[in-house]
Formats: C-alpha cells, sequence, structure tokens
C-alpha cells in the first residue's frame, strides 16, 4: 500500500516532464522534416555520447543557466515576474570585472569583492524595480524590461567611452592573474576545465533551497506567493517582502557570470555571454521553480545548447533549431502538468467514490 | 446573465415549469458533490431546497441552471428531459437563477442594468422600459426604472435581480439563500412577491437553510444532506425539529452561552477610531466601544456596512484614526504581526481568500498567521516537527476530518476548514479573537463545536469580537451587541431582551434604535 | 484555472524572450532549408584543400557577410578543388562553444579553419595553439593578446577607403548638399565606416552636411533592429539629407525602406554586399549603390593560401588595392559619376588620398 503509494507519486511527479519532453521531440522533428534535414542525423546529433569536452562545456553552462533560473524562481515564488535578470547580470558582471580588472585587492580577496560587488550590483538593479512597485504601483514586468535596456546602454556606453582597446571593440582591464581561478580539469587539459565557481551554483542552490523551504522568510515568501491576502492577514508586509525578494533575485543574477569570468573569460567585453537571463526565466518554468527541477531544466537546456553545436557541420541544420526544442519544452511543460494534475484529480476522485460505496454497502 | 432569449415563455396564469430531477451524481476532485439526487418540483409552486451549507445544495443549483454539467442523472423541465451546457440553455429553456451575490452595475440605472445582454428582447428604449414597469407593477415590486441602482437598498437590489430574470423570460426561478443578506423586514415583503409570482404560475426553487422561513413560504420541502437527497416533508405537518433532524441527523444546536463571564478588566478599547477610503469617504465614523476579559461583544449589521473595515482596522491592516488600546497599550503604530504576536487571534470571514493557503498542507496552514511564534517557528527557521504536532493535536481537538496533516487544505470541506482554521486561531493562546462570520458556511455539527469552542475560551477570560449576519448567533453568543449602519454604531442592545425584528430595525436605519441600550 | 492562466502568462513571456533574441532564427531556418540542397559541401569530392567555416549568427542566408564568406568558399571549391565543412554560431552562445566548434573541425582534419567575424578572435586564439599545423584565419579578427600566433591569419578590410568612394558618389548625387549616415553600434569598427564616409563626401564637397546616427551605444541588436534602422533614416531623411549610408547589418531594410517612404530622389546606400541585388522591388530604385566588403575575395585568398603552400599569417588588410573593398554598380544609378567615382580610387590606391579610420 505504502510503496504503491510511493511509486504513484513518483509517476505523477515524472509524468509532466517527461510528456512535455515528447511533445517538444515531436514538434522539433517535424520542424526538421519541414526545414528539408534528417531527423535521425539531428536526433544522432543530439543523443550522441558527449565527449570529454562537451561533458565539462555542458556542466560550465548548467551552473551559468542554474544561477539564472535560480533568480528567476525566488521572483516567481512570490508572484513577482523579475524579467530583469538579463540586465541584472549584464550590469553586474560589468561592474565586477571592472572592480576585478583594478586588483585593488590581492589574489582571492580581489574575488571575493569582486563577487560582493556583483551581488550588490545586481540586488541593487533588481531592488529599482522593487522600490518602484511598492511606492508607485508600477508593474515590476514593465519595469524591468526597461531596465534590461537601461542596463544594456549603460554598459555599452562605460565600456565604449572608458573601456580597453580590444581589436575593434573593447573590453575591461582584464583581472590580475593572481585572481584567475584555474578550475578542475578532469581529463585532458584540451578538454577543458570545470570553472571553480561553479560551486556557486550549489552553494546558491542549496541556500535558497533551504531559505525558502525551511525559514519563516521563505514561508512568508511562499504565503505570499500563494495567496497575498492570507498572507496579509497572517502579518506579513507585502511590500517590505516585495523589495527583499527582488534584492535576493538580484542578487543571485548578479552571481551568473561569475564562473564564467574567474574561470577564464577575465574581462567584461565581446565574449560575454548574452541571453541567459532569458533561457533562466524559461528554465525556472521547466522547473516549476523549485531548484532540484531547475537543476534538472538548466541540464537539459545546457544539453540542447552544446551537443547542437556540431549540427551544422554534421547534419546541415542550423543548431538554432534546438531553440524551438527548448521553446516548446517550456510551454509543454506548464500544458503537462495540468493535465497530470486533473488525471490525478479525477484519479483521487474515483477513488474517494469508490470508498464511499464501499461505506454505503457497509451501512 | 448575459444571454439572450428568442421567446417570452408562456403567458402568465397557466402553471408551467414542473422540473424532475433523478439520479443527479456530480464528482469534483476529492469530492462527490451530488449523488442520488432526486426531486419533483411541481409546477406553479414554491419548492424548498433545505440542507446545511455543504449538503450539495449550491452544486445542484448550479447543474440546474447549467453552470456545471452533471457526471450522471437526467434532469426534466415540463417533461421534456433537457441536457444544459450553459446558462444559455437553461434561460432558453425558461430557467433564471438569483445569485447570493447580486451582479448588478452600481452606476447604471434599473433599467440598463436589466437590459444588459438582453437587448435584443424588448429593445433599450421605451419599450423595454414599458415591460419593466409591467413587470414591476405586476408583483408589486415597485421598482422605478429610471433609479440609479447604487440609491437602491438591499430588498430593491434583489427584486432587480428577481426582474432581471423575469424579463428573460423566466417561468422557473431559482433563488439562492435570498434571504441571506436581508433584515427580517426586507424577508417578510420578499415573501410577499413569492407569492405574487406563484400566483401567476410561475414555479419558485427557494434554497435556504433557514427553517422558519422554509416553513413559512414553501408548498414542498426537499432536504439534502451530504450531497444527496435524504427526505421530502410538507411544510403543513413538519416542524423545525424533524426538518433539522432530517438536515443533520441530529438536534440543533444552541448558541445560548449561559450565564455571564464578562469580567471587568479592560482588553479592547477603541476611542472614536475613524477610516476614509482614498477618495475621502468616510468608512468608519466615530467608533468607540470596550471588551472586557471574558466578554463577547457583537457587531450586528447588514453586509457592507464597515464590518470588514472596522475588523481590518483592529487588524492593523489598514490604518485609521482615533486610538486603539489592546490590554493597556497603544497599538495604533503596530503592524499585523505585532498585534498578532501581542495574542490577537482572527477568524475571517472569508477563509479562503484569508484564513488559508489552499495548495498547501495543512500542517503548513498551522504556521499561516503564527509565523513568528512557537510552535511555529523559532523566530527564523521554521520548526516543521513542533509544527506538525500542533496540527496533530488541532485536527484532533477540533475534531477536523481528514486523511492526514499532509493533505492540502483545498481537499478539506468547507466545515472542516474552519474547523481548523478555529484551532489554529485558539491555539495561539490569544487574548483576543476576532471572529467574522466564524460558523458561515459550516455544517451544524462544525457550528455547534464552533460556538463551544468560543463560549469555552470565553469563559477562560477571552475577549471575543463577533461579526455575524446570522442574528441567532449573535444573540445567543453575545454578552452585548452594538450595531453598526454606514460606517457607525448606531445602537447598542442587551440580548438578553432583544428581538431579531429590533435589531432589524436598528440595522437598515429604522424607528426603534437608542433606546435599545444594555448598560 | 486561475493559476494556469498565470503560468500561461509566465510562458508567453519567457518564449517571447527566447523567441525576441533568437528571432533571426526563424528565417534563417527556411534558408538552411530552401539552400540545403545546393550547399557546395555535400558535393565537393575534391582533393584540395579541407576547409571548415565557421560562420557567425545568421549563418549561410543571411545574404550578408556569411554568404559573402560562403562565396568565396564555393570560388575555391570550384577553382582549388577544396572540400569542406560548415559550421554555424547562434545568438547568446557561450564562448566554449565557439571553441567546440572550431576543435570540432580541427578534429576533423580541416585545414585551412576561417571563423567569419571578429567574435571567432578569442576561440581561435584558444584553439590555435593546441593545432600548430593547422591554419587559421578570422574575418575581421584581431590578435587578443600579445603571445603571436604563427598559424593564425587575421583577415581585416579598409572599409573606410570602400566608405570614402560611396562618400563621394552620395555627395555627387546629393542635391540638397545634405547626406546622412546610420551605424548599427557605436563602436570603432562602424566609425571606420563613418570616417571614411565622411572624408570623401566632404573632399567632394567641402561645405556638405552629414547627419550621423547609431541605433544602439553598444548592445550588438542594432544589427538586426529593422525598425530601429528606419527610425534613424527616417529622421535623416526628414531632417533634409537626400542621401543615407547605412553600415548595420540587417538593421540595413529598415534604413532602405524610410528612403522608399521618403519618395522620389531620395537614396539609400547599403553595405558589405551589393544590396540592390537582393532589395525588395519597391527598395531598388533607390539604392544608389552599395559599399562592398569582400570577404568573399578574403576567404578565397585564405583558402588558396593553404594550397599554394605558404598559409596566410597575421595582419591581413584587403583594401582597395587588393580588391578587399569597393563600391557597386548595379542598378545603373551612379554610371554617370563613375569615372569620379574611379578616379577617387585610383588617388587612394596609389597613396595620394589617405583615408582616416576615426571621425
Amino acid at each position: 500500500m505504502n510503496t504503491s503509494k510511493i511509486l504513484r507519486s513518483v509517476v505523477q511527479a515524472l509524468l509532466a516532464p517527461l510528456i512535455a519532453v515528447v511533445v517538444s521531440m515531436a514538434v522539433t522533428s517535424i520542424v526538421v522534416v519541414v526545414a528539408g534535414a534528417s531527423v535521425g542525423d539531428f536526433w544522432d546529433v543530439i543523443f550522441k555520447v558527449p565527449s570529454h569536452r562537451n561533458l565539462v562545456n555542458i556542466t560550465n553552462q548548467s551552473a551559468l543557466i542554474f544561477l539564472a533560473a535560480l533568480a528567476a524562481a525566488i521572483g516567481f515564488r512570490m508572484n513577482l515576474f523579475n524579467i530583469g535578470i538579463e540586465g541584472q547580470y549584464t550590469l553586474a558582471a560589468y561592474t565586477a570585472a571592472l572592480v576585478a580588472g583594478q586588483a585593488w585587492f590581492p589574489g582571492k580577496v580581489n574575488i571575493l569583492v569582486a563577487l560582493l560587488v556583483a551581488m550588490a550590483v545586481g540586488a541593487a538593479w533588481a531592488g529599482i524595480a522593487g522600490v518602484l512597485k511598492v511606492t508607485r504601483g508600477v508593474s515590476e514586468v514593465i519595469s524591468t524590461i526597461m531596465l534590461n535596456a537601461i542596463a544594456g546602454t549603460v554598459v555599452g556606453y562605460l565600456l565604449s567611452n572608458h573601456g580597453q582597446q580590444y581589436g575593434q571593440g573593447r573590453r575591461t582591464t582584464p583581472i590580475p592573474e593572481s585572481s584567475q581561478l584555474a578550475g578542475w580539469t578532469p581529463w585532458k587539459e584540451s578538454d577543458g576545465a570545470i570553472w571553480t565557481l561553479v560551486i556557486l551554483a550549489v552553494l546558491a542552490g542549496v541556500t535558497i533551497s533551504f531559505l525558502i523551504n525551511r525559514t519563516r522568510f521563505g514561508f512568508d515568501l511562499r504565503a505570499t506567493g500563494t495567496n497575498e491576502d492570507a498572507a496579509v492577514v497572517s502579518g506579513v508586509e507585502v511590500k517590505k517582502m516585495v523589495v527583499i525578494s527582488m534584492l535576493i533575485s538580484g542578487a543571485i543574477a548578479g552571481l551568473i557570470w561569475m564562473p564564467a569570468l574567474f574561470g577564464g573569460a577575465d574581462y567584461y567585453g565581446p565574449p560575454f555571454q548574452r541571453t541567459l537571463g532569458f533561457t533562466g526565466i524559461a528554465v525556472a518554468l521547466l522547473g516549476r521553480n523549485r531548484p532540484l527541477g531547475i537543476f534538472f531544466g538548466a541540464v537539459l537546456f545546457a544539453w540542447l545548447s552544446e551537443q547542437a553545436n556540431p549540427l551544422a557541420l554534421v547534419a546541415d541544420i542550423s543548431p538554432s533549431i534546438v531553440q524551438i526544442t527548448q521553446g516548446v519544452v517550456v510551454l509543454a511543460v506548464v500544458v503537462a502538468y495540468e493535465v497530470v494534475r486533473r488525471w490525478t484529480a479525477a484519479y483521487e476522485q474515483r477513488e474517494l467514490k469508490a470508498a464511499l460505496d464501499r461505506e454505503a454497502v457497509s451501512a | 446573465m448575459s444571454a439572450t432569449v428568442t421567446e417570452q415563455g408562456t403567458p402568465a396564469g397557466k402553471p408551467s415549469g414542473g422540473i424532475v430531477v433523478r439520479d443527479i451524481l456530480k464528482q469534483f476532485p476529492g469530492v462527490v458533490a451530488n449523488h442520488d439526487v432526486n426531486i419533483t418540483i411541481r409546477p406553479g409552486t414554491v419548492h424548498a431546497l433545505i440542507g446545511e451549507n455543504g449538503a450539495g445544495k449550491s452544486t445542484l443549483m448550479k447543474i440546474l441552471y447549467g453552470v456545471q454539467r452533471p457526471d450522471g442523472g437526467t434532469i426534466e423541465v415540463d417533461g421534456k428531459q433537457v441536457r444544459f451546457s450553459s446558462p444559455t440553455d437553461a434561460i432558453k429553456a425558461g430557467i433564471g437563477m438569483v445569485f447570493q451575490h447580486f451582479m448588478l452595475a452600481d452606476n447604471l440605472t434599473v433599467l440598463e442594468n436589466v437590459v444588459l445582454g438582453a437587448e435584443k428582447l424588448h429593445g433599450i428604449g421605451d419599450e423595454a422600459r414599458a415591460e419593466i414597469t409591467r413587470i414591476s407593477d405586476a408583483f408589486g415590486f415597485g421598482l422605478d426604472p429610471d433609479e440609479l441602482v447604487e440609491d437602491l437598498g438591499v430588498g430593491q437590489r434583489q427584486r432587480v435581480e428577481i426582474l432581471k430574470v423575469l424579463y428573460r423570460g423566466a417561468q422557473i426561478i431559482i433563488l439562492d439563500e435570498p434571504t441571506a443578506v436581508l433584515v427580517p423586514q426586507e424577508v417578510d415583503a420578499l415573501f410577499a412577491n413569492l407569492r405574487e409570482l406563484r400566483a401567476s404560475g410561475r414555479t419558485i426553487l427557494f434554497i435556504s437553510h433557514k427553517l422558519d422561513e422554509v416553513l413559512a413560504i414553501a408548498d414542498d420541502i426537499t432536504v439534502m444532506r451530504r450531497g444527496e437527497t435524504v427526505g421530502e416533508a410538507d411544510p403543513k405537518t413538519a416542524t423545525k425539529k424533524q426538518l433539522a433532524e432530517l438536515m443533520v441527523g441530529s438536534e440543533l444546536p444552541s448558541p445560548e452561552t449561559g450565564e455571564s463571564t464578562v469580567t471587568d478588566q479592560v482588553l479592547l478599547t477603541l476611542d472614536d477610531v475613524g477610516l476614509v477610503d482614498e477618495r475621502g469617504r468616510a468608512l468608519l465614523k466615530n467608533i468607540s466601544f470596550e471588551i472586557h476579559r471574558g466578554e463577547i461583544l457583537g457587531i450586528a449589521g447588514v453586509e457592507g456596512n464597515g464590518q470588514e473595515e472596522l475588523v481590518e482596522t483592529i487588524m492593523g491592516m489598514r490604518k485609521g484614526t482615533g486610538r486603539i488600546t489592546l490590554d493597556g497599550k497603544d497599538i495604533d503604530s503596530w503592524d499585523t504581526r505585532e498585534r498578532r504576536e501581542a495574542g490577537v487571534a482572527f477568524i475571517p470571514a472569508d477563509r479562503h481568500r484569508h484564513g488559508l493557503l489552499l495548495d498547501f498542507p495543512l500542517w503548513e496552514n498551522r504556521i499561516l498567521g503564527h509565523q513568528t511564534k512557537e510552535p511555529s517557528s523559532n523566530g527564523f527557521l521554521i520548526t516543521r516537527k513542533a509544527a506538525k504536532e500542533s496540527a496533530e493535536q488541532i485536527v484532533a481537538d477540533y475534531d477536523v476530518r481528514t486523511p492526514s496533516i499532509n493533505t492540502n487544505a483545498r481537499a478539506l470541506s468547507g466545515g472542516n476548514q474552519q474547523k481548523f482554521i478555529v484551532g489554529r486561531e485558539m491555539s495561539s493562546d490569544p487574548s483576543l479573537l476576532i471572529a467574522s462570520h466564524p460558523t458561515r458556511g459550516v455544517d451544524v455539527g462544525a457550528q455547534a463545536a464552533i460556538w463551544d469552542h468560543i463560549k469555552r475560551a470565553r469563559r477562560e477570560g477571552l475577549a471575543v469580537l463577533l461579526i455575524s449576519a446570522d442574528l441567532d448567533e449573535l444573540i445567543g453568543l453575545s454578552d452585548t451587541i452594538e450595531v453598526i449602519l454606514r460606517g457607525e454604531i448606531v445602537g447598542t442592545f442587551d440580548p438578553q431582551t432583544v428581538t431579531p425584528q429590533d435589531l432589524g430595525a436598528a440595522m437598515t436605519g429604522g424607528h426603534s434604535t437608542e433606546e435599545g441600550g444594555a448598560r | 484555472m486561475r493559476r494556469l492562466s498565470k503560468i500561461s502568462v509566465v510562458a508567453v513571456v519567457a518564449l517571447i524572450a527566447l523567441t525576441g533574441c533568437g528571432n533571426k532564427t526563424d528565417n534563417k531556418n527556411d534558408k538552411t532549408g530552401s539552400t540545403a540542397n545546393a550547399d557546395v559541401c555535400k558535393t565537393a569530392k575534391g582533393n584540395g584543400p579541407k576547409v571548415g567555416l565557421a560562420y557567425d549568427v545568421g549563418g549561410r542566408g543571411d545574404q550578408s557577410f556569411n554568404d559573402s564568406a560562403y562565396a568565396g568558399l564555393k570560388k575555391a571549391v570550384g577553382d582549388l578543388k577544396a572540400t569542406c565543412v560548415e559550421g554555424e554560431a547562434t545568438d547568446g552562445e557561450a564562448e566554449s562553444a565557439r571553441e567546440s566548434r572550431l576543435k570540432d573541425m580541427a578534429d576533423a582534419g580541416m585545414n585551412p579553419i576561417i571563423g567569419v567575424g571578429f567574435a571567432y578572435s578569442d576561440a581561435v586564439n584558444a584553439v590555435a595553439p593546441n593545432y600548430p599545423d593547422i591554419s587559421f584565419g578570422v574575418i575581421d579578427g584581431f590578435d587578443p593578446d600579445q603571445t603571436a600566433n604563427k598559424n593564425v591569419a587575421y583577415l581585416g578590410f579598409a572599409e573606410n577607403e570602400g566608405s570614402y568612394l560611396v562618400g563621394v558618389a552620395a555627395a555627387l548625387k546629393s542635391k540638397a548638399g545634405h547626406i546622412g549616415f546610420v551605424g548599427g553600434v557605436h563602436n570603432d569598427l562602424i566609425k571606420k565606416f563613418e570616417a571614411g564616409y565622411v572624408a570623401g563626401a566632404k573632399a567632394t564637397k567641402p561645405d556638405i552636411k552629414v547627419d550621423v546616427k547609431y541605433i544602439q551605444e553598444s548592445d550588438l541588436k542594432g544589427f538586426g533592429d529593422p525598425a530601429g534602422g528606419q527610425e534613424a533614416a527616417t529622421a535623416e531623411f526628414d531632417n533634409g539629407a537626400d542621401v543615407v549610408y547605412h553600415a548595420s547589418g540587417a538593421s540595413g531594410s529598415g534604413v532602405f525602406d524610410a528612403a522608399v517612404s521618403a519618395g522620389d530622389g531620395k537614396w539609400a546606400i547599403g553595405v558589405d554586399s551589393d544590396q540592390y541585388l537582393t532589395a525588395s522591388d519597391a527598395q531598388k530604385p533607390h539604392i544608389l549603390t552599395s559599399m562592398l566588403k569582400r570577404v568573399d575575395v578574403a576567404t578565397y585568398d585564405m583558402i588558396k593560401s593553404v594550397a599554394d603552400g605558404s598559409p596566410l599569417t597575421s595582419y591581413q588588410t584587403y583594401d582597395l588595392k587588393k580588391d578587399g573593398v569597393g563600391y557597386a554598380k548595379s542598378g545603373g544609378f551612379v554610371d554617370d559619376i563613375a569615372s569620379k567615382i574611379d578616379e577617387a580610387a585610383t588617388k587612394i590606391k596609389s597613396g595620394e588620398i589617405k583615408v582616416p579610420d576615426k571621425p
């Protein structure tokens, strides 16, 4: 009885993501066919056993995506739609790179200071949206989108006016060698290194998970997210919560690019990886805003992007096609969860009916 | 109610609109709302459907009006089997519905409200006005088509709702708890209207759980319990006691509190409390009263006269003027959490909106409102074990019927949800309980249990502010009753001597008021 | 139900965000499909150099930069019996993805490997030392560090010289004595276009007025924002300019539309490739000329150097002399002034005119 119950709950938990993945694979296959390429080739490339180099890259990218999704999830858990992760991490990455590049502090201290700066900048940028919401009633969706645009322009302006000449672009002064982290090379050196600060993703995941599930603050946050009126009645000061949640979300967003920065990027410049903020929003949805779900979502997205790289080379399809897979899987998961919820409800209903009938017979 | 109708039904006078309901089954996730429901409604009668809240009346009514589709069983109207997929179909079949909560636009006139969505019937001009006047005169509604709805009283608004369904040609009118929002005088007026309607040959399905009213108006009575129809009764011969026993299978509980336990220690003082909305209109004016330890102060009033605002001001959710003192301390500057920490417990009127996190398990709902205190948390961390133990205790002590404390609050019936809320608030060892409609929508068993818990706490020195629309509950439980009207206290009554009629008059600003004072 | 709709809203927002960033994806997929059969790499079976061509975002079918590189590749397949593989960047991809792409090609034995676009500079710099026997080329590339790589060529262009020529054309065609420039992103590269264009115009008509506008300060989406291009160009036309030169990639179609809306006698000048050939019928009568940046020449040159056994290395500048830049004559609108433009070209080649590369 008990094991079957556990089994059922496991099936219920996995069913929706499974359906979503199957649906998105089907849709992608159709798109591949329409584009005139071979479906077999396509999936061969995506599902080929990843090389050591691929594994390193998937790990590194998963960490960045995980941080981005975590930042989004904190807001979502409280019904705050922080669409501004993109701007927050761009500004934070720039500022942290700028500060670290100045080498005001020696070696590892420099890293720590830069991390704090990144969190502070991310938090402050997100905090603007939070404060606007509670004082002026500005929807955070609007304000964060605007702040994204402003962040991009500000960084661009500062970079092109105060940056170091770098080919035809500009960059910040590279961080000193003493502050660069070698990372962990599980295989050959040419396969690349797993960034040291990937650990930030693990730490942030555990911390946020603990904060949300085990602390009073987390309870208040979840309560506000699920029923704001009831939260107010229970003594939660929603305005304060909005600002604090935005600050935390922004602080996590500020960390997004840190593993890469200290893992080999060394400066803010043209190779800076954009659009992680939006990827994060999608992955947060995919992972139902739960750290564990986000983890699997991040790995899935990183896997798809990395494995898709040789698509043009091998299967003559644009690797961008996996963005369709990624988009569909997010949409499908939303629908699938609702479908599974209804199935489950119907099942419980039948159970209850059966129980009622038994009662009626025995009565 | 936005549907249009193509024909006008049968001419008045000849009874029509008989309904036969057979073996209706309706299931919701986790609940069987209706099963084995069988009712035969004779045309041209007032048929009462009674049952405790949660007995399945509302579900049945929604099925009859096409809002929900049954999972089994059949419905016949005038001998023809029907299948409604939306209220539009029900309206076409001549069924109209008056909801408990009115669906009227305040800033429109009676005429505009009535023709809204039914413009094709008689246009929106003089023809429509003439039709409205005709219906109003025929049934003695006394409505002026050009009056603004915001200027109308509750009883008049209800008549506008009834007029709306008649205008759309309804032969069968379903009234959902129509008296819940009315004071006794208005109830009499409503019944007069209903008799007129019956005389015109229309069929009325009257849903209620108030037995006096049912006996006064109904031709036939069907009783529901736990989702099924359990019996029929003839109002000419049936007694209240018999009906009540059919409804609950036990005797009616009484809210009587017994002897006074009021102490001389003042716990809560409101001194000239006022509140204005953002447009500067007064929601509360000059509210002053005291509640002693061991005292239950009842607030009577027609809904929407400032009760909600009063509660929210005391809870610190709204910032008013004047002074509020709790146990000798001025709490005006305290926020809601500080007030709760100081021992204010709260049973909100709308438990789904204000009292529960429906998709959270019960044990987490134990924490809600008590996040900062043991056993919920140690200030920073949620103490899961202690919270779960406390939740188990509440489930046991307050007879909350649930498979486990890990069940989501949504899965529980309304009565059990309410019992859990009461248990939660009581187990925080409060000094003041603000109870807003504590037994609304719960079954008789739960109602009695909740009354018992409030009475016991009162004996132990709890001060209670009780807000209720149920005058019997107010009179039975309270040590003092204040009547609120348009945000002001307009009278103070002694429950030992006051009658529901007196209260009703005061609540509507009628004649006998001030001199009923008890102190 | 309420919860579902709320989630749906977020999903849609996220999707818009995703597709908004990858909006070039759609048309590209079409192109990939339609040109898949025409892919020269599928049929090439020579014994010449094995070429790895890594495109920038947009890939083959962008009717610009990447296609131009492909044209060079095609020529190499025909003339040098080259074989080839291709890779393509996605928007917002990681640096490691670019490196992986190059490594995949290197591991597959490609030589040379050419990255199209300056974004490959860092990746090539990281990968090249591991493959000392393979020659790498980066279009518009540069060496990011002090350590020179013996096996990397940075294939740059004298865009200022080409822009000078279309500046001459603009000045000669302008009746109002007032012309405009629309840059995609305000970076050093695009400033080079601006500098040459302004110099060419002023040299022809010293009192000419030149409006300069940039779509974005630094965000690369300035190269993919036709609405932004249209807005900037319309402002310049409204201000009295009658010829507008754009250096804004895919945003240029907006500039052309602005010229169409501005009416007869208003001109736009294209960039990188001969944009008259790919413009719509409505736009064609307004495309005066295009500044040609011969990525195909550089690509072919790189492949040929490997085939000849003396691979290009270090900085290579494709200027007028090397036929690396030029101007287009399609449409015949500059036929009457071609002699004057060619005269300027001759002077640049001879060194008589020095074209500035900064405004």
